[in-house]
């Protein structure tokens, strides 16, 4: 048992590191930097028709900067709250997401000079009678997570007597507001005014707050070299006229809209066959992501609850302990704990994917090995003393007499666990891993087409829920 | 010549209740010991502690010169050489009768899979089944299930065997199929200890009868001696129950 323990402990060790490796030599060897962003921030940031790329005016800006200082550039929309973390924990090189420059990030990021000025405004619903912030007293107001908008809420929220309700992306909480649950929501001016345009039905009312400046971000005292490029890249724009020329592309009167669809793309089966590309990458990843991790936790479980029942109190100990943890962390905790905490301990970065792996292995692990361990003890006391009557070793009597007849015990728990681990995957979103919720977000952020997109994105799910169970129980039927 | 099985003041508690108070026994090679006794005296314990699926508190217990209470000792080797036959068989479900028999040789490297099969028949048909080679354990009667057990004990060419009420799970008219192949088991000379309420069967076989009682060996002599003169209060006691019953 030794023998085959520590070859798949190797196996997944070697697998990590090989992920990790692959990721890592191909920033080094092209010069490409990792830039974060934001999943939607219109017309600053969002996905492309196409949903290939992203565009608007932070990433054009990127991208030509990039093309003047000769380096390449790696997009991830994280959302923005997730680049700043991300960015704080080292795993990317620098978030260009309209953040605003404030003394409180001058703390722990270095900015460029400003690329745009912008500030604060309210909206509120077209037929709203709220006119500035006077009117808010003891009303509720929609705000996003991270923003500069949010801070200032936040601290005018005492004066006003104001209640917020926070989300993580903009179309969100723009739907809070039409939806009337909030009464206002709060974002820089020109993502508001680009919204307006493109059809949220929301007006800007009240004057302009915290005027500020954007700025392009590095984590505190590291990468000189890329603030410096950007620095010099932005002056030559500037200079050229190229700057002018984005910045018009996308607030001029001519501007393109982020949702130009026709009607006839508006229909569940126009949205399924124009986003048909992007919802198939997700979806592939949806998939990578749960038979990688189904793999890995299987394994780890099994290891993890022979572990449990084994005759000795120590592997008893730590197998019940690191169920203990694994089981009782929320899986968001602990994803943000691997992706974000881990790295801004240690300064290594983890690519989103392994991260996620580590993530699910550990928590579905957990919930396995509770399971594999009920299952072997189900199993017959007699069985065990027969075998071992035999003189067959603790090992060989588990493997050939215990385990074939607990595996069978435990096979509707496995089936069970290979569908919440599915699931379980929809919240490695927030770690930014384009896997099917995550892609569902990003185009929705485009589009504004929640109900039919959710329910895409749901019967996507439902359906390969369904090929997994026909799958398993075809398993099972196999086994049986 | 020394014993085959030689316990010393053989102590077992479980927790802080003492099941066996201190026990001696001597078993000569060849030789079939039947152990009886009431409910609860520490039969089963004492038996589970010859192979030690029980650890012992304290004595000791020496099999073939080999100190099992000793923890240099390696206990797969000395399992190996004595079989054990439980009430409740304990067949391996998810395998066949055959692969029951030949799953212990075959793991342990004793002998190929064809040596292995070749001896798992001769069994079978030792033990009148050799049509069941192939039946899963569930489908056998009791009876069935427990020549099977015997069988897959001896596939491991044991010389000791240790009998644990073999036939008291069984219904009444599949006892005599079991108890004759264990009364040609000790005709060919192996060293039984067999514990059971099957007095005919201790009459009839046992070179020594030991009667057990609250944690001790109360009385230990021939059959004759023990079913005709019985010494001790509590053996007559028990006898007369068993035997009037
Ligand atoms: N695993 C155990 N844990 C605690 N106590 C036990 C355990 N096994 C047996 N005992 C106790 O030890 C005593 C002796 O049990 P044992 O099974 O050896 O008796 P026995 O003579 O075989 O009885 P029976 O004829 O009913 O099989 C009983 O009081 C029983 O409750
Ligand atoms: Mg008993």
């Amino acid at each position: 048992m030794k023998k085959w323990q520590s070859m798949i402990i190797t196996f997944m060790f070697a697998c990590g590191v090989g992920l990790f490796l692959h990721s890592s030599q191909v920033s080094a060897a092209e010069k490409t930097y990792t830039i974060g962003t934001d999943v939607t921030y219109a017309p600053f940031e969002y996905q492309a028709e196409d949903g290939k790329s992203y565009v608007g005016i932070d990433m054009d800006i990127m991208r030509a900067v990039a093309k003047e200082e000769g380096f390449k550039v790696d997009i991830k929309a994280l959302g923005f709250n997730a680049a700043v973390q991300a960015l704080e924990a080292n795993q990317i090189d620098g978030v260009m997401a309209g953040m605003t420059v404030s003394p409180e990030r001058q703390v722990k990021f270095d900015f460029s000079e400003s690329y745009y000025d912008a500030g604060v405004a309210m909206a509120v619903g077209t037929n709203s009678t709220i006119k500035s912030l006077d009117d808010l007293k003891g009303k509720k107001v929609a705000i996003k997570v991270g923003t500069s908008s949010a801070e200032f809420v936040n601290s005018i929220k005492k004066q006003y007597n104001i209640t917020t309700t926070t989300f993580d992306d903009s179309s969100n909480m723009y739907d809070d507001v039409m939806t009337g649950n909030s009464v206002a929501a709060f974002d820089d001016k020109p993502v508001l005014a680009y919204g307006i345009k493109n059809g949220i039905k929301m007006k800007i009312v009240g004057e302009t707050y915290e005027k500020g400046e954007y700025g392009f971000a590095v984590k505190k005292g590291t990468n000189k070299e890329l603030l410096t490029k950007f620095n010099s890249g932005l002056k030559k724009l500037k200079a050229n006229g190229e700057y002018k020329k984005i910045v018009d592309k996308y607030t001029g009167t001519n501007a393109k809209s982020a949702n130009s669809n026709s009607k006839s793309s508006r229909t569940i089966l126009g949205l399924l066959k124009t986003n048909s590309g992007t919802l198939f990458d997700g979806f592939k990843q949806t998939m990578l992501l749960t038979i990688v991790a189904i793999v890995f936790a299987t394994v780890l479980g099994i290891i993890l609850g022979m572990m449990g029942v084994a005759p000795n109190k120590w592997l008893n100990g730590l197998s019940s302990t690191l169920i203990y943890i694994f089981r009782g962390l929320p899986l968001i905790v602990l994803a943000f704990f691997i992706y974000i905490g881990i790295p801004n301990l240690t300064g290594t970065k983890i690519p989103a994917f392994v991260a996620g792996i580590i993530t699910l292995t550990l928590n579905e692990g957990a919930y396995t090995a509770a399971f594999v361990k009920g299952g072997i003890k189900a199993v017959d006391n007699g069985q065990m003393e027969a075998a071992r009557s035999l003189g067959l070793p603790y090992g060989k009597a588990m493997m050939k007499v215990i385990m074939p007849q607990g595996i069978k015990i435990m096979i509707p728990s496995f089936i069970n666990q290979f569908i919440i681990t599915l699931k379980d995957t929809s919240i490695l979103s927030v770690i930014g891993i384009l896997e099917l919720t995550q892609t569902g977000k990003i185009i929705i952020a485009r589009n504004l087409e929640g109900f039919k997109m959710w329910l895409i994105i749901a019967v996507i799910y439902l359906v390969i829920i369904t090929l997994l169970t026909w799958l398993s129980n075809l398993v099972e039927r196999k086994i049986k | 010549m020394a014993a085959k099985i030689q316990v010393t003041n053989l102590k077992k508690n479980y927790g802080s209740n003492e099941v066996l108070k201190g026990l001696d026994l001597s078993v000569a090679e060849k030789e079939v010991v039947c152990m009886i006794g009431p409910s609860g005296s520490g039969k089963s314990t004492f038996l589970r502690c010859l192979n030690k699926l029980e650890d012992l508190t304290s004595g000791s217990i020496v099999v073939d010169g080999h100190d099992i209470s000793d923890a240099k000792t390696d206990l797969n080797v000395i399992r190996q050489n004595i079989g054990m036959v439980f009430q409740h068989f304990n067949l391996f479900p998810h395998v066949t009768v055959l692969e029951n028999i030949i799953l212990a040789p075959v793991e342990l490297k004793k002998e190929t899979r064809e040596e292995a099969v070749e001896e798992a028949k001769r069994l079978l048909a030792q033990v009148g089944l050799s049509d069941k080679a192939d039946a899963a354990p569930n489908s056998l009667s009791g009876g069935q299930k427990q020549r099977v057990a015997i069988a897959r004990a001896l596939a491991m060419k044991p010389d000791i065997m240790l009998f644990d009420e073999p036939t008291s799970a069984l219904d009444p008219e599949m006892v005599g199929d079991v108890l004759d192949v264990m009364k040609q088991l000790a005709k060919d000379g192996m060293t039984m200890v067999v514990v059971t309420h099957e007095m005919g069967f201790a009459k009839e076989v046992a070179d020594r009868v030991v009667f057990m009682a609250d944690g001790y060996i109360l009385e230990s002599s021939t059959p004759d001696e023990i079913f005709s003169h019985p010494k001790n209060d509590r053996t007559k006691d028990f006898l007369n129950k068993v035997l009037n019953a």
